[in-house]
């Protein structure tokens, strides 16, 4: 019971990182919040069902291909509707509020209410050293999910987009007057923030199926993991969300599945409670 | 010129309020309350359809008192305060006379209450839970199933018949699936079945850790109170980690394991998977059962699945039986018709109990049946005297 508890919080601790990667990117650079961020995931999951089971597309680029759309449509949310509220966040608080109901009326009205997903990468399940049997699909999120973290990280760290993206998240207007076109940056990042949430939701849509309302709980979650983590902090993200992953595993093991979700906002008080700021403190990338 | 254009203008306000009000007067409202959004949007589509049919049977024949029938639809989303809001708003702002539907217990045992507290009727078709007849009120009806009457009739009668060893009970923390599951758990009892049980959350996606410790009881049945997506989540996963097929999964609700993306949600896993439905193509009760099947696959090119779109049939039938006996839109009067209710529908005659004190008070429970999917055809298994194959493991 243990070893499984420990690999399921794995998954989804790496699940819910991956998730919340794209809110705190937009939160440490822009501090904007995207309420549209779970539907943005659910999309891509559309697409993905979409472009691989009804045009027939290899797995591959129907993933790639989703992805590619959903950061477009998430440059066009930023320069539409993100960029005329700078100064006020709650204008772009609302608006993507807003934002978030009209798509999934629109996945209501084009794909019904019905769960979706894409084809499987990979079928059936493994043994686990013997002692238990897992999910091939899982697993292949898993590893997808560890990769595109550490590509993020290494983008962050060790690239020149990355030193731009660090120095406007540590002072917007010292990284102007070194020359930083930081309009076009937020919409940049906007962009790939939304492309996060699409990874998530390509990875994980042949696993959990998607539905025009199951964007929110996943929004919820990404949001729990960057408050725990700490506003705007990646290391915060990927550490708040396997900490969520494994104590909501191990309470439903060892304690109750019924409350498996309350465990999850108890480690929140808690962590807020002793570092308000959350576990990686200010907003620092 | 100002006080002709004014002349002009008072008329034609006249004109349309007068034409309104004759085109109110041509129909008789009822209001229908259901998920057309959140986790369970589907059996809103299921409602529409059946509507759509009920509506087209009705004033075909007449209508209701000389009238036709008309249907207002409010969507509760699965929410107790949004259905609660959803009902006031058909009875105040629509002006229903009666309403029908829902299929979540938390909404129908807030709605109950706003039904009792505006005194209009309510009859519930899909939501389960005994409490909502349980509390006797005089204006809320049930043509529908109710947990205790599936567990009692249908599946602990099914669990014994197949000589089931062990079973795992789990369900949904709802009130539907906290109800049943206990339910379950007396009837097994009683039986001498050993069982374990367990509660899972409502809106979970990942069920691994639970079905582990479901594998570790060895059960040979494990009967799954969980509704919507959660179910397909639930088979695929229970396959994945190997509690299928060695333990046969019932889902002890039905619909999901009927929806349209069932097997591209749980692939091979899906089958010998059962479940319990009150439809089934080679099943008709009666001639009205023919008819629906007829009337549903000419109208919408497809065989019916999802049997809500039959329960909400029925129901709007038997409100426009009601109103019609009544003679009148009055909620007294209609009570009192709907307590005399004596028609025949798609699932058998509905008649309500009147003997207060529990659950049977205004409740009329059609039949249900046990079904397995084998090679992605429909077995009944139960009742024994309806069934089409036996049980594969």
């Amino acid at each position: 019971m243990l070893a499984i508890s420990v690999m399921n919080g794995l998954v989804m601790g790496v699940i819910y990182a991956l998730a919340a990667l794209g809110v705190s990117l937009v939160v440490g650079i822009m501090n904007v919040i995207n309420f549209a961020h779970g539907e943005l995931y659910i999309l891509a999951g559309y697409f993905s069902f979409l472009f691989a089971s009804v045009l027939g597309l290899p797995v591959a680029p129907a993933m790639a291909l989703a992805v590619a759309l959903v950061f477009l449509f998430g440059l066009l949310i930023e320069r539409l509707l993100i960029r005329p509220t700078y100064g006020n966040d709650m204008y772009s608080l609302i608006l993507t509020f807003i934002l978030s109901i009209v798509l999934q009326n629109a996945f209501l009205l084009i794909f019904g209410p019905y769960p979706n997903k894409p084809p499987l990468w990979v079928r059936g399940a493994s043994d686990i050293f013997g002692l238990f049997s897992y999910g091939n699909q899982r697993l292949a999120a898993l590893l997808s999910g560890a990769v595109l973290i550490a590509a993020v990280f290494l983008l962050i760290q060790k690239t020149w987009f990355g030193r731009i993206v660090r120095a406007t998240s540590q002072d917007r207007g010292m990284a102007e007057w070194n020359g930083v076109n930081t309009t076009r940056l937020n919409m940049l990042s906007f962009g790939l923030g939304c492309a996060l949430a699409a990874a998530a939701g390509v990875i994980l849509s042949p696993v959990f199926p998607v539905t025009p309302t199951a964007g929110v709980p996943i929004a919820l979650t990404a949001f729990v993991v960057v408050v725990l983590g700490g506003m705007g902090s990646l290391w915060g993200c990927v550490v708040g969300g396997l900490l969520l992953g494994l104590v909501e595993n191990l309470g439903a093991a060892f304690v109750s599945s019924g409350y498996k979700n309350v465990f999850g906002f108890i480690i929140l008080i808690l962590v807020l409670l002793i570092r308000p700021a959350g576990l990686f403190g200010r907003a620092k990338l | 010129m100002n006080r002709k254009r004014t002349g002009i203008a008072i008329g034609l306000v006249l004109a349309l309020a007068f034409c309104g009000a004759a085109a109110a007067q041509d129909t008789v409202k009822i209001g229908v309350v259901g998920p057309r959004t959140g986790p369970a949007a589907a059996t809103g589509a299921a409602f529409d359809e059946g509507i759509k049919l009920a509506v087209d049977y009705v004033n075909g024949k007449g209508g209701v008192l000389g009238k036709k029938l008309e249907v207002a639809f409010e969507d509760t989303a699965g929410a107790p305060d949004k259905a609660a809001s959803g009902f006031e708003r058909l009875v105040t702002r629509d002006k229903v006379v009666m309403v029908l539907g829902e299929s979540h217990s938390s909404s129908a045992l807030a709605q109950i209450e706003v039904a009792n507290r505006l005194k209009v009727p309510f009859v519930v078709v899909e939501a389960w839970a005994d409490e909502i007849t349980a509390k006797n009120y005089r204006y809320v009806f049930r043509a529908g199933p109710s947990n205790s009457g599936v567990v009692n009739q249908t599946i602990a009668q099914w669990v014994k018949a197949e000589t089931f060893k062990r079973a795992y009970v789990i369900a949904e923390n709802t009130d539907w699936g906290i109800g049943i599951g206990k339910l379950t758990e007396n009837a097994l009892a009683k039986a001498g079945i050993p069982y374990e049980s367990m509660i899972t959350e409502r809106n979970s996606q990942d069920h691994y850790v639970e079905l582990t410790k479901i594998k570790a009881f060895k059960p040979d049945v494990v009967l799954a109170y969980i509704y919507g997506v959660g179910l397909h989540y639930f088979v695929a996963q229970a396959g994945e980690t190997g509690v299928s097929p060695k333990a046969v999964v019932l889902d002890g609700a039905g619909p999901p394991s009927l929806w349209p993306d069932y097997w591209k949600n749980v692939g091979d896993y899906g089958d010998l998977e059962c479940f319990v439905s009150s439809m089934h193509e080679k099943v008709e009760l009666t001639p009205l059962a023919k008819y629906f099947r007829e009337a549903y696959t000419k109208k919408f090119g497809k065989a019916p699945t999802d049997y809500k779109s039959r329960s909400i049939f029925d129901g709007i039938l038997i409100a426009a039986d009601a109103i019609n006996r009544a003679k009148a839109t009055d909620a007294e009067k209609l009570v009192e018709a709907l307590e005399k209710t004596n028609l025949e529908t798609t699932r058998g005659t509905a008649k309500f109990g009147l003997t207060k004190g529990g659950p049977e008070y205004h409740q009329w429970m059609p039949p249900m049946l046990v079904i397995q999917w084998q090679n992605k055809q429909q077995v009944v298994l139960y009742p024994t005297q309806a069934a089409t194959g036996k049980l594969k493991r």
